[in-house]
């Protein structure tokens, strides 16, 4: 542990990891309590639109991860909204279109390397000093959205109509919210990869439920999950020279495992 | 009284699903601290009515007046407190204890950042207290009887000091002995609070002492300010499509 963290890389890594898993399992308990799992993994694979623009074209592809994901998310939150169109149909056509964009950007581009493999499944040893800076500032932002409004986005996940009967912007809330979780995708993807930061944002929190706590109980048992598994995952990714987005998810699937073998209903 | 505004003036208003009329031309209005029961059939459209009123669907013709305002101009929706039929089917899964869901009645009204204030806590406190579900506070909603899971939506209603309170059917699954305590805790809050009360129900025999006015809805809506009267009123019971019975002096529950 001690000799994982003198390295420059790793002490990038571990600030990243916290910061992501932090954000990630407190948006990730309004996202599962509103049925919108599915979001994080469609969002991830926008954001993935972006990374490949910023590879082809030289920009620092974190950035234009945040920017690709905020317009996914409000295109997906404006076409549920004016269209009938089923929510989860909207999310699978998002998905396949994104990741398609992606892929042809990217071969047109002739980035198709180790690079993009990095934001697929995530990587340690790529977290630059930038990307910490990038993490850190779009991460306080929305850390700080999500508990300013976090009684507001628990009562709209509880029941949306009787939130907004008693007054609550419902519309302007959920708008929020979708951007939240866009900017925390794109910022993951470093770390976990495009493929597998759904798992970060949803499985703690379903991991939680299990133990049937009150709100605060739930959503401060899905946040010491999420740690854990960064933690546990990225060190696995260190010795083992695996990448790091399946480490994590593996090892956030065990604490799953684990609470549901526990709580098992007699 | 009629110089008084109307909580709820409703004017000519229909509604139209798919070429189908849900409820035609009607014309109400409810005023301060009145006790109306809304009665008809299953698919008659009185959660249609009760929703349209919540702003939760679309007029196709006719207005709404909320307080003298339109539904899109109203703001003052702590004044209202809505207790939807399913609202004692909550998911058992949901990370709520009872304290989590009455403290959801103050979230409108507390502002950005703030934590409960003193007044908050009392009025979450003293919501609890009249619904009698202190001693439930830490328990898991999705752990309750259907009795109690009622009255914690209605004490989270309370909680925002509603001058009205809506109940779309509460008494479903609920067993009888809590359904007359139930009544009777509605007709304190009438009397006491002066809260004007507007109960959905196809139950009308149990209530029909208490209530001022009886909305009978089928498409058409009916107004009967005398409702133990109002049964007797031929107009009234083809409009429920079957023989209304409703039994006078029914006394119940204590």
């Amino acid at each position: 542990m001690v000799e994982m963290l003198s390295y420059d890389f790793m002490q990038r890594a571990f600030l990243a990891g916290i910061i992501i898993a932090t954000l990630a399992s407190i948006s990730g308990t309004f996202v599962v309590l509103k049925r919108y799992s599915m979001i994080s993994e469609t969002l991830a694979h926008s954001a993935l639109v972006g990374v490949a623009v910023g590879l082809v074209a030289g920009y620092n592809p974190l950035w234009i991860a945040v920017l690709v994901a905020l317009f996914s998310a409000w295109l997906i939150e404006y076409l549920r909204s004016n269209f009938t169109i089923y929510s989860d149909a909207v999310l699978a056509i998002m998905l396949s279109g994104s990741l398609a964009l992606a892929v042809i950007i990217v071969s047109l581009g002739g980035s198709f390397n180790n690079s993009l493999m990095s934001y697929l499944f995530g990587s340690i040893l790529s977290v630059s000093y930038e990307d910490v800076i990038t993490i850190f500032v779009f991460g306080f932002i929305a850390l700080a959205i999500l508990l300013t409004f976090s009684k507001e986005f628990y009562f709209i996940a509880y029941d949306e109509e009787i939130a907004k009967v008693s007054g609550i912007k419902v519309k302007l809330l959920n708008f929020l919210l979708v951007s939240v979780v866009a900017i925390i995708i794109a910022l993951s993807i470093r770390i976990v990869g495009t493929l597998l930061i759904g798992a970060l944002m949803v499985i703690p929190t379903v991991s939680a439920l299990q133990y049937k706590f009150g709100f605060f109980k739930t959503t401060i048992l899905a946040l010491i999950f999420a740690l854990i598994s960064v933690v546990l995952g990225m060190s696995i990714s260190y010795h083992f020279s695996l990448p790091s987005g399946a480490t994590i998810v593996l090892s956030v699937l065990v604490i799953f495992i684990f609470s549901l073998i526990i709580n098992k209903k007699s | 009284m009629n110089f008084k505004l109307p909580i709820f003036d409703v004017k000519n208003l229909s509604f139209t699903v798919n070429g189908i009329n849900i409820l035609s031309n009607v014309s109400l209005q409810i005023f301060n601290s009145q006790y109306i029961a809304i009665i008809g059939p299953n698919g008659g459209g009185k959660t249609t009515l009760v929703r349209l009123l919540l702003g939760l669907e679309k007029p196709s013709s006719g207005n709404i007046k909320l307080y003298g305002k339109k539904i899109s101009q109203f703001k003052e929706w702590y004044k209202i407190g809505y207790v939807p039929q399913r609202a004692a089917h909550v998911d058992a899964n949901f990370p709520a204890t009872v304290l989590d869901i009455v403290k959801m009645g103050r979230t409108a009204q507390r502002k950005v950042l703030s934590s409960m204030s003193t007044r908050d806590e009392k009025l979450v406190v003293e919501s609890m207290e009249q619904m009698d579900i202190t001693h439930l506070k830490d328990k898991m909603v999705g752990t309750l009887s259907g009795g109690q899971r009622q009255r914690v939506m209605i004490a989270r209603a309370l909680a925002s000091e509603p001058e009205v309170l809506i109940l779309d059917e509460p008494n479903t699954g609920v067993d009888v002995a809590s359904q007359n305590r139930f009544y009777s805790l509605l007709r304190k809050l009438n009397k006491e609070r002066k809260i004007t009360i507007i109960f959905i129900t196809h139950d009308i025999g149990v209530i029909a002492d208490d209530i001022a006015r009886l909305f009978t809805v089928n498409q058409k809506v009916i107004t009967c300010n005398n409702p133990k009267q109002a049964l007797s009123c031929d107009e009234m019971s083809d409009l429920y499509g079957i023989e209304a019975h409703l039994i006078h002096n029914h006394k119940h529950g204590h």
